[in-house]
């Protein structure tokens, strides 16, 4: 959502602010790179991250996504309930990778009287380093995204060759349980009492064969050692073309073979052999080249160097079981940084990278929202949208009024002189926070890399907005030494750790108190902000016609309810609309009144002012519910209506009982042809059901006989 | 591409093509083969040599490079899939993933000698007319992405320079006037005319000739509008603009060549148009007449200049029209996969079941010849999946040299070459061809020999058009056949249990199970028993259905969570697109949904599959 608003909003700015940079580049601005982390320098620049953090007042983040949206009826519309709107960024979250994380630490140096940021450009791929389960790792790309980030410059060779690889909580666990229980086995082998492989008796005259050869191999190669012990190393050279299989090693100071070339069964048998026949020989399985086992013969002294020796590597094996899950933990360090130091986390319009950073990092999203918000502070405590910060206070209005509030813009006209390089005396407000930058050991004070769109760039023109926005709001920093927390500064307090659920309506919720609020201010441009959206109202038409327009639909429901039934009509796309309604009865009485006209398949049905929205047949109608229902699916059909099909759908309205919320009480309507079957009752008594519908529909039976009417009929149905 | 870059942005690609680790050099490929890496920038000249060599060749090999396959183990065909089955499988993974290379080879054998015009086409779905097609968004693999990536492919080329297309369907949708006719500029191909061509060919001259005869009446005399309207009514004329115009129904790619050649002889006076059909086939053949010589020129220059602009919105399908006029044989490797991708990406959304898959691709693609059903002719018992296995093994076996020329020069860039594979499917196809002592010079690509292999699509079982035929001359070298019905899925035994164990917790636990079968496991969730009874599935499944049977071990199972259920809900989870990770938990939602429907059209289609020993499922492979 975010992404296509500064699609749209910001391209003209980013142009003129080209023209500025170009101007200004050779002369003043120092522009080395920016801090770019890949697989390659990810170690180190953690480790300099580390402290970055620990010392920062606040840590500014940005991501850049494969996606937004996975179909287009799944982006955000303002008839979404909260519900519907965090199905819809869970989706999004889930389908989604992040390619790349952008952190930025901002460290108040009162020294200097400004601040110091430290940008930080993180390409990020998911690769699964380790595989644990057999499922392959995938994710979705939306097209206009890709080309959206490749106008940008975005290296996706970088990002797919180099990108930083992570591995949820989850997958660590199971990672650990999986590594746990391998290395039990490859020591219960080992070990003599192990039953397995005894049990076996070798059967086949191959395997006979191959263990007897490997039998006199393996003592030849022993007698050899001994022999070269004592005497001289003539007869090596021969021996090591004999043995083209076994490669001559020491292995923790011991003489060994290593294996080269088996197939997993002759190395079963080897190690059977190993085990009857050679007791001062130790079997053992060390990690080599890549991801794969080597085996290896060591020979040991005696019982108890064996056993040494198998203590050795066993805390070798666990060793590097500890490091590799360490570096397939990857990038999750990074956010574990942010999470364990309690950091004020500071983005822009940042409620979709939030849900990445949980889905990604921390753990699959909640089933429902209410769960996920009331979560986020365990891991994030403190987040601040600056979005939000700009358009709550009134000392922006200007901003607000003059300009939108897209990151771009914020920070053109907030910090003018870093977008510059130069010190303006013209600026809108009090003069700048001067924000210095480091990178690596380079430090500058006007430092500008202009890569709009990358996230390393993204997040410190964020946490320059703040740090503007926080001067401009009275917070001194030059007081704040030592720095406290910023988060707990009172002048902020309105806007911590609040959130835009969706922009285009202007909902905001607070992720301490779980509440949803509609912004008050600003809210003079947009229309439907102070009538309450009654979702009862609502019915979700969909499979009509593909040339009906809005306003025909419009039409011809108030043709039969009255001109002042419709409220409005919303498109999902171009085979699905909302229909609001006036009153929450006119729901009911639409789609019975369209379940009794599909049925009744006579020449007034077709006469039927309705008709033209039910032509083709095709035409299914149900109330806000159902929309949820197709919005939980995790299949994304580009068209709403192919994915309703797709989802098993095969009803055409879905009628419900109002007022009987708490037992979901729902009936099916009638299929046509479904009363054909052997199970139906009479044509007598449909058409006395349907009259009652009927009477229903105009209003003359009460509600409790409808109840038990529909009941009735569902009965009926089946 | 980084290269051409303002060096002020050469900064944020810090990461350049050329810092790459190569790969190393493959040593199966000769030096002198390059394959010419075709994008946005030189498509439009490519376009007209791939015209002439398509032409030319006697087959055309293709080769395509997706963004991934199958999500789970049990998503890719199993030796116990039917046609459908994995039909269905195949059609799930092309609607979701993308096409990044698509290399294209026509070529021709010679004494042993293959000349071979090897392209390779880098593709991304951009969006050139904000319609969301081709489309919105794909699915990739990261293990995908990442092999493409070893090989060096240019990820930043391809979204910024590759090859935009749509599909016919899309292209009817995007011109949003349907039945929009596109003046014919079809190649005709010089195959021999059969007696149904014939036939067709005298009725469509006889019509036109009536037509133009009544048309020009009708110009010299004032006639009464009633009379005006019958006649029209009688010759089918219809008006193209401000012309006459008749419309010729075709129902297949051959039938609007005939029409075509047909429509020279009146080359004067009309032009010959053809009408795309919504699914993406050729319904109609227009012909609009010309009132003289100039009118004709304006009109047809009007036209072109349309057509120049769907040309580009066509894109890469142009390539795959070239192919498709053509009406070669295609050769490939594993191509039930990509066809449903072609299919799908090029011609129109899959169909829902194989059949109707067959006849709409046959429209357009006439012959499809599978290397590894060629494979299966020499190697039948040993399964080569992949185009190197399958070479080195003639290598081993046969002495079958082949020389490969490569007449177009490419400039030598070693980082960009890709789509190899097409010259090793041409190479190996040609080895076949000679094993097999099939000649491609005497009957061309009509040859009857190669005729029993093509369009067969499903991966393990050979059943052509003529089924008949093909059972015969499979049950004796081929391993057992069996019947789906004496197949049954189990799940929710304890994870890790191996088939081994599985039939001996089976064996022992039900009388029902003492005669012959065999269990496989299939993922790690879930097992098939193979019966070899007829009614043994049933009374194990009565047997499971009534808790066990009074017996305690089976039912001691079932209360652990072991499930089962028969082949029809796994065709069930298939064509309702239940694909899950787990299959155990697929089947566990079939089973929730209720029977209807899809049960029907599932009957028809053959019920055997083969079991094969060789085909054990190799777990580390998945």
């Amino acid at each position: 959502m975010r992404k296509h608003m500064r699609m749209l909003m910001r391209r003209p700015v980013s142009q003129t602010l080209t023209l500025i940079e170009r101007s200004f580049c050779s002369s003043t601005t120092t522009s080395f790179g920016i801090k770019n982390v890949t697989k390659s320098n990810f170690d180190a620049a953690l480790l300099d991250l580390r402290q970055h953090i620990r010392a920062a007042d606040f840590v500014a983040i940005d991501l850049e996504m494969t996606g937004i949206t996975s179909a287009p009826w799944r982006e955000a519309f303002e008839l979404d309930r909260f519900d519907i709107r965090y199905l819809k960024l869970k989706d999004s979250a889930n389908k989604f990778a992040v390619v790349q994380l952008g952190v930025c630490p901002f460290r108040w140096d009162p020294n200097v009287s400004a601040f110091l940021a430290h940008p930080h450009n993180f390409y990020v791929f998911p690769r699964q380093e380790l595989s644990i389960s057999g499922t392959s790792c995938e994710f979705m790309c939306q097209t206009a995204s890709l080309e959206f980030l490749a106008k940008y410059q975005f290296d996706f060779n970088a990002c797919i060759n180099e990108g930083i690889s992570y591995m949820s909580r989850g997958q660590e666990e199971e990672a650990r349980r999986l590594f746990t229980s391998l290395y039990d086995d490859v020591f219960l082998d080992s070990h003599p009492s192990s039953k397995d492989i005894k049990d076996k008796p070798i059967s086949r005259v191959a395997d006979v064969l191959f263990t007897e050869r490997m039998k006199s191999k393996i003592s030849d190669w022993k007698n050899g050692l001994l022999q070269v012990r004592n005497r001289d190393h003539e007869c090596q050279g021969s021996r090591k073309e004999s043995f083209q299989q076994f490669e001559n090693i020491f292995y923790l100071m011991r003489p060994a073979v290593k294996l080269h070339g088996f197939t997993s069964r002759q190395l079963r048998l080897i190690q059977l052999v190993t085990k009857n026949h050679f007791d001062d020989l130790a079997y053992i399985r060390v990690s080599g080249e890549g991801t794969s086992l080597q085996q290896l013969l060591v020979y040991t002294d005696s019982t108890t160097d064996k056993d040494l020796l198998m203590k050795e590597v066993k805390g070798i094996l666990l060793k590097e079981t500890e490091l590799k899950i360490k570096n397939a933990v990857g990038l999750r360090h990074v956010i574990d940084l942010l999470s364990s130091e309690k950091k004020l986390v500071v983005g822009h319009n940042c409620f979709l990278d939030i849900a990445h950073l949980y889905s990604k990092f921390i753990a699959p999203l909640p089933a429902t929202g209410e769960d996920y918000i009331s979560s986020i502070a365990k891991h994030f405590p403190y987040i601040i949208d600056t979005k939000l910060l700009l358009n709550n206070n009134n000392v922006f209005q200007v901003i607000k009024q003059k300009r939108s509030t897209s990151l771009a813009k914020a920070f053109a006209f907030l910090c003018p002189d870093i977008v510059s390089g130069v010190k303006t005396s013209g600026s809108a407000y009090k003069p700048c926070i001067k924000v210095e930058v480091q990178v690596d050991d380079t430090r500058s004070s006007n430092w500008n890399s202009g890569a709009k769109h990358e996230a390393g760039y993204d997040a410190f023109m964020t946490g320059c907005v703040f740090a503007q926005a926080c001067s401009h709001l009275g917070i001194k920093f030059e007081s704040q030494v030592p720095s406290p927390s910023l988060a707990l500064e009172e002048k902020l307090q309105g806007c911590i750790n609040t959130l835009y659920l969706s922009w285009i309506n202007g909902e905001i919720i607070d992720l301490t108190t779980g509440k949803r609020i509609v912004e008050s201010s600003g809210s003079s441009d947009r229309k439907y902000h102070h009538s309450k959206i009654f979702f009862s109202n609502i019915v979700l038409l969909w499979g009509f016609p593909s040339k009906l327009k809005a306003a025909e639909i419009k039409e011809c429901i108030c043709k039969v309810f009255g001109q002042s039934s419709v409220a409005s009509i919303y498109h999902l796309d171009e085979t699905a609309v909302f229909v609001k309604f006036s009153k929450a009865e006119l729901v009911t009485d639409f789609l019975h009144l369209k379940a009794t006209l599909e049925k009744n398949n006579d020449p007034i049905s077709v006469l039927h002012p309705l008709s033209k929205i039910l032509d083709g047949g095709c035409t299914c109608a149900a109330n806000y519910e159902v929309y949820k229902e197709i919005c939980e699916s995790p299949i994304s059909e580009m068209l709403f209506a192919d994915q309703a099909a797709t989802i098993g759908i095969k009803w055409k309205t879905k009628l419900f009982v109002p007022k009987q919320k708490e037992s979901h009480r729902e009936t099916l309507g009638p299929e046509d042809g479904q009363f054909t079957g052997s199970t139906s009752p009479s044509e007598k008594e449909i058409k006395k059901l349907v009259s009652v519908l009927d009477g229903l529909s105009s209003g003359r039976t009460s509600n409790r006989l409808a109840d038990s009417l529909h009941l009735a009929q569902a009965q009926i149905g089946r | 591409m980084s290269s051409r870059r303002p060096p002020w942005l050469l900064q944020r690609r810090f990461i350049t093509t050329n810092t790459h680790t190569k790969p190393t050099s493959n040593p199966t490929h000769n030096p002198k083969w390059c394959v010419k890496q075709v994008s946005k920038s030189n498509f439009s000249e490519t376009l007209e040599n791939i015209k002439d060599q398509i032409l030319k060749s006697d087959y055309i090999a293709v080769s395509l490079k997706k963004t991934g396959s199958h999500s789970a183990p049990w998503h890719r065909t199993l030796p116990i899939d039917t046609a459908q089955t994995a039909y269905l499988k195949a059609k799930y993974a092309a609607e979701r993933f993308q096409l990044f290379q698509f290399a294209v080879c026509p070529f021709s054998i010679r004494d042993s000698k293959l000349i071979a015009y090897p392209y390779n086409f880098h593709l991304f779905p951009r969006d050139g007319l904000k319609l969301g097609m081709p489309c919105y968004s794909f699915m990739c693999q990261s293990s995908y992405l990442t092999s493409m990536a070893n090989e060096g492919f240019d990820f930043n080329a391809c979204i910024n320079d590759g090859i935009s297309y749509l599909s016919r369907a899309q292209e009817l949708i995007a011109r949003n006037r349907r039945g929009n006719p596109v003046i014919s500029n079809l190649e005709q191909s010089s195959s021999p005319h059969s007696v149904a061509d014939s036939l067709f060919l005298g009725r469509i001259q006889s019509r036109v000739k009536s037509w133009l005869k009544a048309c020009k009446e009708s110009k010299t005399g004032s006639e009464d509008a009633l009379i005006r309207s019958l006649r029209k009514l009688m010759v089918g004329s219809e008006e193209y603009g401000s012309r006459p115009c008749l419309r010729i129904d075709v129902c297949s790619e051959r039938h609007v060549q005939l029409a075509l050649e047909v429509l020279k002889e009146f080359a004067d006076d009309v032009v010959p148009m053809v009408i795309r059909a919504k699914g993406g086939g050729i319904q109609a053949v227009q012909v609009v007449l010309t009132s003289s010589k100039e009118d004709k020129d304006i009109f047809e220059e009007q036209q072109c200049k349309e057509e120049d602009q769907n040309k580009l919105v066509r894109g890469f399908r142009e390539v795959i029209d070239l192919i498709s006029a053509s009406q070669k044989p295609l050769v490939a490797q594993n191509s039930l996969n990509d066809f449903t991708i072609i299919h799908s990406k090029f011609l129109g959304p899959l169909p829902p079941s194989m059949d109707e898959f067959r006849t709409s691709l046959h429209l357009a693609v006439p012959h499809v010849l599978d290397i590894s059903h060629l494979m299966d002719e020499i190697s039948p018992l040993k399964k080569l999946n992949s185009v190197s296995a399958a070479t080195s093994y003639m290598k081993r076996r046969f002495f079958a040299p082949i020389d490969a020329e490569i007449p177009q020069k490419v400039e030598a860039d070693e980082s960009k070459s890709h789509g190899y594979d097409v010259l090793r499917i041409s190479q190996l196809f040609a080895k076949i061809c000679s094993v097999l002592k099939i000649s491609s010079e005497t009957d061309k690509h009509s040859s009857s020999a190669l005729k029993g292999y093509a369009n067969i699509f499903n991966p393990y079982s050979a059943s052509s058009d003529n089924h008949m035929e093909e059972d015969v001359r499979l049950s004796t070298d081929h391993p057992q056949k069996i019947s789906t019905e004496n197949i049954v899925f189990v799940w929710g035994f304890t994870l890790g249990t191996s088939a081994k164990m599985l039939r001996n917790q089976l064996l022992t636990s039900s009388e029902v199970l003492s005669d012959e079968f065999d269990v496989r496991i299939l993922d790690k969730s879930c097992a098939v028993i193979a019966f070899s009874k007829p009614d043994s599935s049933t009374k194990f499944l009565e047997a499971m259905e009534s808790g066990g049977n009074n017996c305690d071990s089976l039912s001691n199972l079932i209360s652990e969570g072991l499930r089962a259920a028969d082949y029809e809900t796994y065709k069930r989870v298939c064509s309702l697109g239940l694909w899950e990770v787990k299959l155990a938990d697929s089947l566990d939602k079939a089973l929730e949904t209720d029977f209807d429907g899809h049960t029907e059209d599932s009957q028809k289609e053959s019920t055997e599959v083969y079991w094969r020993n060789s085909d054990l499922i190799n777990l580390d492979e998945l």
